[in-house]
């Protein structure tokens, strides 16, 4: 009986590994560069098929630019060389963190200032509620506070 | 005074946030401006198409205006696409392909150079050839470096062989009077 499960459990073993060679496979040389790919190849997004990253696509365009990602990892480039190397080409688009300049600033401006007039809004309303009572009242009142003493 | 800011307040932000928005309705996601605009056409050193012992470098687009199109047999927008480019080759343009494969894979390459040949003798065959030649781009290498993301897109160089223009999709009448005509018409002139 165990004979047949180890039997049976190695040919499932080279079902899976057979599985696993019909798709692309890329050796590296550290650990290291192999994360740098996979978290490279799933912040680059596709040029062609948008709001998929090259991980993700099928598209051929995809597949050449993981190529390239890897070719250009196991070359020893950095993490911001590489992520330059395709922006020269497919521009700041094809990188999913936006830059930060004079037409994008106001991603992060506006929902800041958008608060910060909410809070001055706020605390506005709160301060002129004492203002809004009479001073003709308050003397009033003042007065019959006199006449009880 | 107050109550009418109040008033008017969220609706000049609605105004402002539709308007955003219904422009955002008639916006292309797919162009975005090439940061290779004004600046030479990568370096690269590749055969003909057809004739494999001709080898083209960038040297190939000075003194000249070239709209250079990236095809291949497979691309169905293509060949709606090279009628349109036949038209614009008898006015007088020079066309110059750009050609891949998306069959061959780099790292095994499963299709011969033959077979290729064959294809597009046969596709241009029956469609006209606007193409004074053919660029093979092999390994798509010179397609990555020009940041191409498919098939049909045209490039407009001019006659220093820097990149003018760079056009997603196919080119037909409408696109060439909007995008090509006065852009051309400038870099003809210099």
């Amino acid at each position: 009986m165990i004979r047949y499960s180890v039997f049976i459990f190695s040919l499932l073993l080279l079902l899976s590994t057979q599985a696993h060679a019909s798709e692309e496979t890329y050796q590296f040389d550290t650990d290291a560069q192999s994360a740098l790919f996979f978290e490279l190849t799933k912040e680059l997004r596709c040029p062609m098929c948008q709001n998929q990253n090259i991980a993700d696509s099928d598209a051929m365009i995809a597949a050449d630019l993981r190529r390239k990602v890897y070719q250009l990892v196991n070359e020893g480039q950095s993490r911001e060389q590489i992520i330059d190397y395709m922006k020269q080409r497919y521009g700041d688009f094809v990188y999913y963190q936006p830059p930060v300049n004079a037409t994008t600033v106001w991603l992060w401006l506006l929902p800041v200032l958008f608060v910060l007039f909410g809070i001055v809004l706020v605390v506005r309303s709160r301060q002129q509620k004492p203002m809004i009572q009479d001073k003709a009242k308050l003397e009033a009142a003042e007065k019959l506070l006199e006449e009880d003493k | 005074m107050r109550k009418l800011t109040f008033f008017l307040l969220p609706l000049v932000l609605f105004i402002g946030l539709a308007i955003f928005l219904f422009q955002g309705l008639f916006s292309n996601p797919r162009e975005h401006e090439s940061p290779l605009l004004n600046k030479p056409v990568p370096s690269f050193v590749l055969p003909d198409l057809m004739d494999t012992d001709i080898t083209y470098t960038t040297e190939v687009f000075v003194g000249k205006v070239t709209l250079l199109n990236v095809w291949g047999v497979w691309c169905v927008t293509c060949a709606v696409e090279i009628p349109y480019l036949e038209q614009l080759k008898s006015e007088g343009k020079h066309i110059v392909g750009l050609y891949y494969d998306q069959d061959i894979d780099p790292d095994f390459g499963i299709k011969t150079v033959a077979r290729v040949q064959q294809e597009v003798a046969q596709k241009l065959g029956q469609l006209g050839n606007p193409y004074a030649y053919n660029i093979f781009d092999v390994k798509r290498d010179l397609s990555l470096d020009l940041g191409v993301t498919g098939a049909p897109e045209t490039f407009l160089i001019d006659k220093q062989g820097k990149v003018r223009l760079h056009h997603i999709g196919d080119i037909n009448p409408r696109v060439w009077q909007n995008k090509f005509e006065s852009v051309y018409a400038e870099v003809l002139a210099e």
